[in-house]
């Protein structure tokens, strides 16, 4: 038998009011979107199935109007539920029956400390609406985690995203640095930050921990691209997570859609069970069956699983490469290249030039 | 970081909480994970309600397990929290 996942990832949508120039959904967005009653079936089974966590993601969950209910039904099959949100929709009204519904933790984002280019960067105003949501959900005792996506153009004011976190008593803070899919490969070379600035963004977080210890937890993500090794990708292909698109597709991983010749197991065709079983979106990379050299003999590959596929895909044309940012792949030149050209180049510091992230049906953006 | 003291009343935090009775495994659920509770680890967070202090929890801890060297049970049970605590899980009201 298997191990069992863990997680339910549920995109419920892909509709979302940001435009963020780093958002890691898939440059196709999927402007369909499962009904109710099947979303609350998929929930269900996923606590049948062994998962202990249901995140509510997509997009923006909120522009769901069932999102309390959905997570109604998460809490009743015993799930611990957490809301992934970007505050905008978070109504005092609706945050209060989410809390009542049993929902376990809130992750608001910010996309910068200062105003004007975290709206930039989120392709909206919203930065003002967040500070007010966070109030709010401070009054509620629910878990609150600021999420932080860090980037050439914010991390210089990594201190103040810190104090931020502090000033609106967030219990845990997300400090991620971006992660290339979706929209932020269109974005690289404005967004990868220069060495200097992730020796700094380390160092600064390091002291932050120290300082908050059993206050604010910090979790740090570190941009693979300046790694020795891969990350162990979604705690390696089905194995750990399984993730539901807006239109019902069973992935193992947010960015799977970017492999050529993949097919998606719908959940209204089959149950959750045999899909994590046996749908071949998920066998195909599990274990280390697939893997070759460098991979197959490298004593690392029950730690990393080869890193991730996606990045594989995008960056070498082969989901079953190594990953590319692994000092021992073949292709590791094609990340050097791309971290000097960043390191030579000043950074852009015009607003213009982003390429953001639309739809489905959303305008483009016009701040 | 400071110890506790045993007039301290440890809770869990926000958003953390113990699996449901009725599943197979005992777990500590939090924030993005999941800690695995062995021994009497569970017995321990059960008490931790915000009420009860330090000195009370350690207290019911003898009467739950009479035959345990009643010293060992008191260390145990605060490095148990005081590693929580670090964690961000408990807190010491
Ligand atoms: S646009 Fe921004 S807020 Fe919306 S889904 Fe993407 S990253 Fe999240
Ligand atoms: S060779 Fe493969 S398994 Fe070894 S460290 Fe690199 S990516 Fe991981």
């Amino acid at each position: 038998m298997i191990t069992p996942p863990r997680a339910l990832i549920a995109e419920v949508t892909h509709r979302c009011p940001l435009h963020c120039v780093y958002c890691s959904n898939p440059v196709q967005l999927q402007a369909i979107e499962l009904p109710t009653d099947s979303w609350a079936r998929v929930i269900s089974d996923a606590a049948a199935l062994g998962c202990w966590h249901l995140h509510l993601t997509g997009g923006e969950p909120l522009a769901r109007r069932d999102i309390e209910e959905l997570a109604q039904t998460g809490h009743d099959a015993g799930l611990y539920v957490n809301l992934i949100t970007s505050g905008v929709g978070l109504s005092a009204g609706r945050l209060q029956r989410l809390v009542e519904a049993g929902l376990d933790h809130i992750q608001l984002s910010f996309q910068d400390s200062r105003e004007a280019p975290a709206n930039v960067f989120a392709g909206a105003r919203a930065h003002a609406h967040k500070l007010e949501v966070a109030a709010r959900i401070r009054e509620h005792r629910v878990a609150f985690t600021v999420n932080l996506v860090v980037h050439r153009g914010n991390l210089d004011h990594l201190n103040e995203l810190i104090g931020l976190a502090e000033d609106l008593q967030a219990d845990r803070l997300e400090i991620a640095h971006v992660q290339y899919y979706g929209y932020a490969v269109e974005n690289r070379d404005r967004l990868l930050p220069t060495r200097s600035q992730l020796e700094a963004s380390i160092a600064i977080v390091e002291k932050a921990r120290e300082r908050l210890e059993g206050k604010m937890r910090i979790d740090f993500v570190l941009p693979d691209y300046y790694a020795r090794f891969p990350k162990a990708c979604m705690g390696g292909w089905g194995q750990g997570l399984i993730l539901v698109d807006p239109a019902g597709r069973a992935m193992p991983c947010h960015a799977a859609g970017v492999i050529p010749g993949m097919s998606f197991d719908s959940v209204e065709e089959h149950s959750l069970a045999r899909i994590w079983e046996y749908s071949g979106a998920f066998t195909r990379f599990r274990g280390d069956e697939w893997m070759r050299e460098p991979c197959r003999s490298c004593e690392r590959k029950a730690i990393d699983f080869g890193g991730c596929r996606c990045q594989a895909m995008i960056l070498a044309g082969d989901a079953a490469a190594t990953d590319p940012v692994c000092t021992k792949s073949p292709q590791r030149s094609l990340v050097d290249a791309i971290v000097d050209r960043v390191n030579r180049e000043p950074a852009v510091t015009e607003a213009g030039d982003w390429v953001y992230r639309i739809g489905p049906s959303n305008k483009v953006p016009t701040c | 970081m400071t110890p506790p003291s045993m007039t301290n009343r440890p809770a869990l935090r926000p958003g953390c909480r113990l699996s449901p009775a009725s599943n197979p495994e005992s777990l500590l659920l939090i924030p993005e994970g999941a800690l695995r509770l062995q021994g009497p680890g569970r017995q321990i967070l059960e008490l931790c309600d915000g009420r009860r202090t330090l000195a009370e929890i350690v207290e019911e801890l003898y009467r739950l397990f009479p035959s345990a060297d009643a010293s060992l049970i008191a260390g145990e049970a605060v490095s148990f929290l005081e590693r929580l605590h670090a964690k961000g899980t408990v807190e010491f009201l």
